[in-house]
């Protein structure tokens, strides 16, 4: 078999970028990580203060770069170590969902989730059911474009 | 407290019955200057002029253009310090409404401002405005549709205009009103707040008796605008995904007009402006190898993307951004579509409640309790 068609066999595995709250989240894969919990690779972490800093542009600017999905992790509602971070990313996250779907550009490659410090089974699952889902919506058509 | 007032109008001319209302608001001291729609000496096109002569007063209100943002303008004159002299501020209701929202996000103040808002019959763009002027007035393009009840008119107006239901000022001190008035004879002047009163409780002015054939108008015209609103978001119901909005955006050059434009884009550097998007030649090539070409100048959808997130929920549909855009993008087919939804979903409406905060910065522990839950 050709080098060629061997790629076109393999099986789509997704890039996801992960913003994970310094305090919880963050906190939470590292839990996950110690305590050997299994989960797939296609997250990249990027390590934010609060989910509450991460500003559309962050998400907007992986989706139009090609990323296939785009997760943001934060502190459970009242848990916020800024107190009110995640209530504001929640809204936040409300606005940019309601603009995608106006314009016609796939909201469901990018999540929110509350995931506490101690949670580290939770990542991991929400990490294989993240990475499931996508690869069932396939490859990301904006990463193809060159016109953006 | 509403307090309806009549300025009679003498041959016709509606220009000289508002200038000398105002003219008399200069003279009794009781404003100190008036940002007002004045022509400048070419004539050729109406600029906003902060006014403190009387007799340098020369002000075409109702003239069918808006070449900036008003509220930008108060917010030039208000932001570094609140003004300590009353200045009157006369204009449309779309700037109104983009001026309450710089006032919550700290841009401008309102402290001795007196705002006096215009019946709005529509502007054109700043080309059409131009060339029309050549051959006539403009102002008697779309005061001939008044007095008729006819949209001849129409075919000038921007789109933004077009489709606009919110055409009378809401929130203003004092409002000079051409609707359902026989503007040949006489135009209403009604103070709605308290300061408003207080200005012009010492002119004489006769009472307004009859304004139930202004309210029908009124009612009509936003009926009538909302029923076209509604058509022009059905049209444009969805824009085809990314590759809709990539040919959407395909003639722009990334000047970045748009935001410099629009009234509510005040960010001091924008972040497109910096250089954060600055990357040595070899990410460029790179950058080129993963998708074998890319069009330069990059990230323009990312620039009008993240831009619609920070300020669609403050959006007064004035449509600036589309007479500001050098390439002609029809933006309004995109913002217009966009702002309805986002500010449906908050139920926030720019320059509705001046004490409203804006939603961003806002929040409720018990509302949105399914997101960032399986």
């Amino acid at each position: 078999m050709s080098e060629e068609k061997k790629s076109e066999t393999k099986e789509f595995e997704p890039k996801i970028v992960g913003f994970l709250c310094n305090w919880c989240s963050y906190a939470g894969a590292d839990l996950a990580g110690t305590s050997r919990i299994q989960y797939p690779p296609n997250v990249r972490i990027i390590r934010v203060m609060c989910s509450g800093s991460v500003d559309s542009m962050y998400i907007l600017r992986a989706l139009l770069e090609g990323a296939d999905g785009v997760f943001v992790g934060g502190c459970h509602p009242g848990d916020c170590h800024y107190i009110d971070g995640n209530y504001k990313a929640r809204r936040r996250m409300v606005l940019l969902e309601n603009i995608l779907d106006t314009l016609g550009i796939e909201k469901e490659r990018v999540w929110i989730r509350w995931i506490s410090a101690s949670e580290g089974q939770k990542f991991a699952d929400t990490m294989r059911d993240m990475t499931d889902a996508i690869k069932k919506l396939g490859p990301n058509p904006i990463a193809k474009k060159w016109n953006i | 407290m509403t307090k309806q007032k009549i300025l009679k109008v003498k041959n016709g001319d509606i220009n000289s019955a508002v200038n000398d209302f105002l003219k008399e608001l200069l003279k009794s001291g009781k404003l100190s200057a008036l940002l007002v729609p004045q022509a400048v000496p070419s004539k050729k096109v109406v600029f906003p002029v902060l006014v403190s002569d009387p007799n340098k007063l020369d002000a075409n209100v109702f003239a069918p253009l808006l070449p900036v943002s008003t509220a930008k303008m108060i917010s030039k004159i208000t932001k570094f310090q609140p003004s300590d002299k009353p200045i009157g501020v006369v204009i449309h209701p779309c700037q109104i409404r983009a001026l309450h929202e710089l006032v919550k996000l700290n841009q401008a103040s309102l402290n001795n401002i007196i705002i006096i808002g215009m019946d709005c019959m529509g502007t054109f763009s700043v080309k059409t405005y131009t060339d029309l002027a050549e051959k006539k007035n403009p102002l008697d393009i779309i005061l001939d549709d008044l007095k008729s009840n006819t949209d001849k008119s129409e075919q000038y107006l921007r789109s933004a205009c077009v489709v606009c239901n919110q055409p009378v000022p809401v929130n203003a001190d004092i409002i000079i009103g051409v609707f359902g008035m026989d503007t040949s004879k006489e135009i209403l002047v009604e103070a709605v707040s308290e300061s408003g009163s207080k200005i012009i409780d010492d002119l004489k002015l006769e009472s307004a008796k009859d304004v139930k054939k202004r309210e029908k108008h009124i009612k009509d015209l936003i009926d009538s605008r909302t029923k076209k609103l509604e058509a022009f978001i059905k049209d444009r119901k969805k824009h085809g995904g990314i590759d809709g909005l990539t040919s959407f955006f395909d003639k722009c050059v990334n000047c970045h007009n748009c935001m410099k434009v629009c009234p509510i884009c005040y960010c001091r550097e924008c972040l497109f402006d910096s250089s954060v998007f600055d990357a040595e030649a070899y990410k460029y090539v790179k950058k080129s190898e993963s998708k074998g070409l890319f069009k330069m100048p990059t990230d323009s959808i990312l620039f009008h993307l993240g831009r619609m997130n920070h300020m669609i929920l403050s959006c007064v549909k004035c449509g600036l951004c589309e007479q500001g855009c050098p390439m002609d993008i029809d933006l309004m087919d995109v913002f217009i579509p966009t702002a309805e939804n986002a500010q449906k979903e908050f139920k926030y409406y720019p320059g509705k409640d001046p004490k409203e905060k804006v939603p961003m910065v806002v929040y409720r522990e018990d509302e949105y309790v399914d997101v960032g839950e399986k």
